[in-house]
């Protein structure tokens, strides 16, 4: 019959007789996010004959059991890649072709973007005003689970990339501190996948100011009209990650049919349905696109290609915005007043505390602020404790008070450091019997050599007899003025810290440096 | 392949399932070709063409990477399938190809020598090969960063022949290092001022793997030429040891060479394959500044450009790097099916014509170089013709244990062909 049509009338009639030639069936799994894609996979079998069943599974790494999938349809293989890199696989990657693109942004309320807007010079935002936004209470945000979702997971990424600051990819020295406490404290939604993110965002639209997601699920939850009022996207200055949803072939045999679906998404046409319908951005250069499509979506910034850099900062972030309040960490300051802190110094330490209050206007002081929910202790000391202070912030009127409490301490004679420390790992201990467990560490900033109270062998055996988890509280000493360095560098080994030298930059650069240090 | 099918509490099999011989000796569209081609028996008789409807057409396995552009193309896949030959395309990078399992392929074809070299090694008997065409490793820009570097006295402008603004820049890799060695960031070398909008990211080239790509490779042996003094590492013998140097007899050379070009690729943190792809996107720009890729990709661009759009795509512009490097991919067949594609890739003028037109640099007898073709066909369709860098220096690649050594140190990659033992 087909024969018969074909030699009858020709060409024309070829695509009819091949449609139900070769009917074949690939088992896919993929990202929940491309739901979006399915209803136009009916055209691609009556093109080519090859049916996708698409199981949606969240997994940033497609870890689990692959063995019955033949092709895999992620958001990014860059997990993946990794993870076959950490268990030292042989470079056998699978084929995988790029099919569309998407970079991960900010959508923000109306109303936050233009209050956020107006703080920054130019008006154009970044992660680092979103982290100080977050960090001070006026920013609540949403964001997929990042040990479980690849939009999470390239978030994070991104995030923690602009906190380095560096221009390139994270290595292992940029993520030994945590610098994303601050933009951390303002999650306050969460899903294991960005679908479940958008639903719950969708029910509980009050629960958050922001969502941190991929542009293409941003303006298709605008174009729903699911919301109050859309979200206004933004593509941070300090640079994006981009996705590409690659799709893979994980079963050699079906390389065939790979290739024709390949060929099939590449298509203009396809590429064209494909972004009308998902707002992604298509991967050729000759489908014509909408305006909103057209927005400059800023540097791509580079992915770390260490597992153990990735796997550090998804231990540090931790799961936040499970509608609990994000637990701060609590840090307790150790601060020289004796009387060779007058002036210069005495005027660095307070600007430092207000950088860390808020004042500082670069990138990395915006990461490092103090932030909502964090535990502050400061305790000043010349030749003994003089005055402690201990607040939760809450809200700017704490750092107030804890800013006039520096700024209006008065100064003693001598120098106590090792009483002070004492003290200091005091304060630790009666903390962590209350919550234990809590993330602490100690800030030991002095410009002079002891002379008073303890001596450091009396300090040493004291330190001794606290309990294990006392004990294991780090200390970051501040070597100022003339502080005993080799003194400072002994304690910063012996607790598992670290020296940072506030001579040669200043004490708000020194302090910055050793936030999120634990 | 039912007998491949884990159960599902089995540990994640990470690596791609063997592809199966199960391929489709007659393509459908061939199937469906049939009766037309009966259809037309008659006229063809009666024409004399010396097509042979009935004729088999055979597919052929080919694992390849950025040369599949040129099987892609559907006019080759004409004049292939005129000669009863289809090739069924398996993406790969060159050296991924090296150091994979061959089964089930009948030609390989890496884009280059390194890569050519190690899979010939490997075969038991002796090949038919054909080295078609060449074409230099070049890094791809847009007009801002190449303004920039330019204003940083690093690249230079190839005279553009009617005044108008030049798409192709010499670029000194020994300055370009030094800029990507003293951390600079594009912003640091005001790349602001050339542009609205700046970038805070350091002077760095995206490359795709070294462990992987033909591409990443050249290009170590290009960095590795340039911070060895210009010669190729492995080769010193004869080099003057400044007198009271460190280096001892016992010192490696080459895994000196290595260590110092090391940063300079890791700096990007993870690679990314289809360099090209990016970068000829729209959002090319934003994903990679500078990206490595070969610069017949990019002559295929600016000709389809002006086809289709009437003029050149001046934001995109290429820097040919001092000292330059050629490649030369190598088409290997590994059965009589492969040899039947070599022997056609060497006779067939047609299809040596059109890689021309795909942008390669093709030798013909009675020529001297490999470029008078290409030039013509680049003047024919109004694309400015790059001209040869002043500076002459070639790289000479280290010698295929020494890039190897390179590679694997910089790259950290992984054992060679395990997965052949299965």
């Amino acid at each position: 019959m087909c024969l018969l049509l074909a030699t009858a009338l020709a060409a024309t009639t070829l695509g009819a007789c091949t449609k139900d030639k070769d009917h074949r069936t690939l088992r896919v799994l993929a990202s929940p996010e491309l739901a979006d894609v399915e209803p136009l996979l009916k055209g691609l079998e009556d093109d080519t004959g090859v049916e996708l069943k698409l199981d949606y599974k969240a997994t940033a790494d497609l870890s689990g059991p692959l063995g019955s999938y033949d092709l895999a349809w992620p958001a990014s293989d860059r997990s993946y890649l990794l993870r076959l890199q950490e268990r030292g696989e042989r470079a056998a990657r699978p084929e995988s072709t790029a099919i569309m693109r998407s970079p991960v942004v900010v959508g923000l309320t109306p109303a936050v973007a233009d209050r956020l807007r107006r703080g920054v010079p130019g008006g154009r935002l970044s992660w680092a005003d979103i982290a100080d936004a977050a960090a001070d209470g006026t920013l609540r945000f949403g964001m997929a689970d990042p040990r479980r979702s690849d939009t999470g997971r390239a978030a994070l990424v991104g995030v923690a990339t602009a906190a380095a600051g560096t221009g390139g990819a994270l290595r292992t020295q940029d993520v030994s501190c945590d610098r994303l406490r601050g933009f951390r404290s303002g999650q306050t939604l969460t899903g294991a996948s960005s679908r479940e993110l958008i639903d719950g965002y969708v029910r509980r639209q009050s629960a958050a100011d922001a969502l941190i997601a991929h542009e293409s699920e941003l303006l298709t939850l605008n174009a729903a009209g699911k919301l109050k009022q859309p979200l206004e996207i933004v593509h941070p200055e300090d640079g994006m990650v981009l996705s590409d949803f690659p799709l893979m072939l994980l079963d050699g045999g079906e390389h065939e049919a790979y290739r024709e679906v390949v060929d099939w998404l590449r298509r203009d046409d396809v590429q064209k349905k494909l972004m009308e319908r998902t707002w992604r951005r298509p991967v050729g250069q000759d489908v014509p696109r909408p305006a909103k499509l057209r927005a400059e979506i800023g540097n791509a910034l580079s992915y770390p290609d260490q597992p153990a850099v990735v796997q550090r900062l998804m231990e540090n972030y931790g799961a936040p915005g499970n509608g609990r309040a994000a637990a701060g960490d609590h840090v307790v300051f150790l601060l020289d007043f004796s009387t060779s802190m007058r002036g210069r110094r005495m005027a660095d330490l307070r600007a430092a505390f207000a950088d860390l209050s808020g004042a500082d206007p670069t990138a990395a002081g915006k990461f490092a602020r103090f932030y909502r929910g964090e535990r502050l202790t400061v305790v000043r000391f010349a030749g003994r404790v003089l005055q402690e202070r201990t607040v939760t912030v809450r809200g700017d009127g704490d750092l107030r008070a804890l800013n006039s409490f520096v700024g209006k301490g008065k100064f003693g004679d001598d120098t106590a450091v090792w009483s002070a420390l004492g003290r200091g790992y005091d304060i630790a201990a009666d903390a962590l019997a209350d919550r234990p467990g809590h993330p602490l560490s100690i800030v030991l900033m002095t410009d002079g050599e002891n002379n008073a109270g303890l001596s450091y062998g009396q300090f040493g055996r004291r330190h001794a007899e606290l309990g294990t988890a006392a004990r294991a509280v780090p200390t970051f000493p501040v070597h100022f003025g003339e502080a005993d360095a080799k003194a400072l560098r002994r304690v910063a080994d012996a607790t598992g810290g670290r020296v940072v030298d506030a001579n040669s930059s200043s004490l708000s650069q020194a302090f910055k440096e050793i936030r999120g240090c634990r | 392949m039912p007998e491949d099918r884990r159960p599902p509490t089995e540990e994640p099999r990470l690596t791609t399932r063997r592809p199966a011989r199960r391929r489709h000796r007659y393509p459908r569209h061939v199937v469906a070709a049939m009766p037309l081609a009966l259809a037309g028996l008659l006229a063809l008789m009666v024409s004399g063409n010396t097509l042979r409807p009935f004729e088999r057409v055979t597919t052929i396995d080919g694992k390849m990477a950025s040369k599949s552009d040129y099987f892609k193309d559907p006019e080759v896949q004409r004049l292939l399938l005129k000669h009863g030959i289809r090739v069924d395309i398996h993406r790969l990078g060159s050296r991924g190809i090296a150091t994979q399992s061959l089964r089930g392929m009948d030609v390989v074809f890496p884009s280059g020598q390194p890569a050519a070299k190690l899979i010939t090694r490997q075969q038991q008997r002796s090949v038919r090969t054909a080295r078609p065409f060449v074409t230099p490793l070049v890094l791809g820009t847009f007009r801002d960063y190449a303004k920039t570097l330019v204003a940083a006295g690093v690249a230079r402008p190839q005279q553009a022949p009617d005044g108008g603004e030049t798409l192709y820049y010499d670029l000194d890799m020994k300055k370009f290092l030094k800029l990507i060695e003293d951390q600079k960031t594009w912003n640091g070398i005001d790349f602001d001022e050339h542009t609205r909008r700046g970038n805070a990211g350091r002077v760095l080239v995206r490359t795709s793997s070294v462990c992987e790509s033909n591409s990443a490779g050249t290009y170590l042996s290009i960095l590795a030429f340039v911070k060895n003094g210009n010669q190729a590492p492995g080769t010193e013998r004869g080099r003057h040891q400044p007198a009271g140097s460190g280096s001892g007899p016992a010192a490696d050379p080459v895994l000196d060479v290595a260590q110092q070009v090391k940063p300079l690729i890791n700096l990007q943190g993870m690679a990314a394959d289809e360099q090209a792809d990016s970068y000829f996107s729209d959002e090319g720009e934003s994903i990679a500044p500078v990206s490595l890729i070969y610069e017949h990709q990019f002559l295929k661009h600016q000709v389809d450009h002006q086809k289709k759009r009437g003029k050149q795509d001046s934001r995109r512009v290429l820097l040919y790097p001092s000292p330059h490097a050629l490649t030369e991919p190598e088409l290997i067949s590994l059965g009589e099916r492969g040899d039947r594609l070599t022997e056609l890739m060497e006779s067939d003028a047609a299809l040596r014509r059109r890689a021309i037109e795909l942008g390669f640099r093709v030798r013909f007898s009675g020529e001297d170089g490999t470029s008078e073709q290409l030039n013509a066909y680049l003047r024919e369709h109004e694309v400015q013709v790059p001209t040869p860098n002043p500076d002459q220096t070639k790289v000479d690649a280290p010698d295929l244990n020494a890039l190897e050594r390179i590679i694997n140190h910089v790259g950290s990659c992984p054992p060679a062909g395990q997965d052949d033992g299965e």
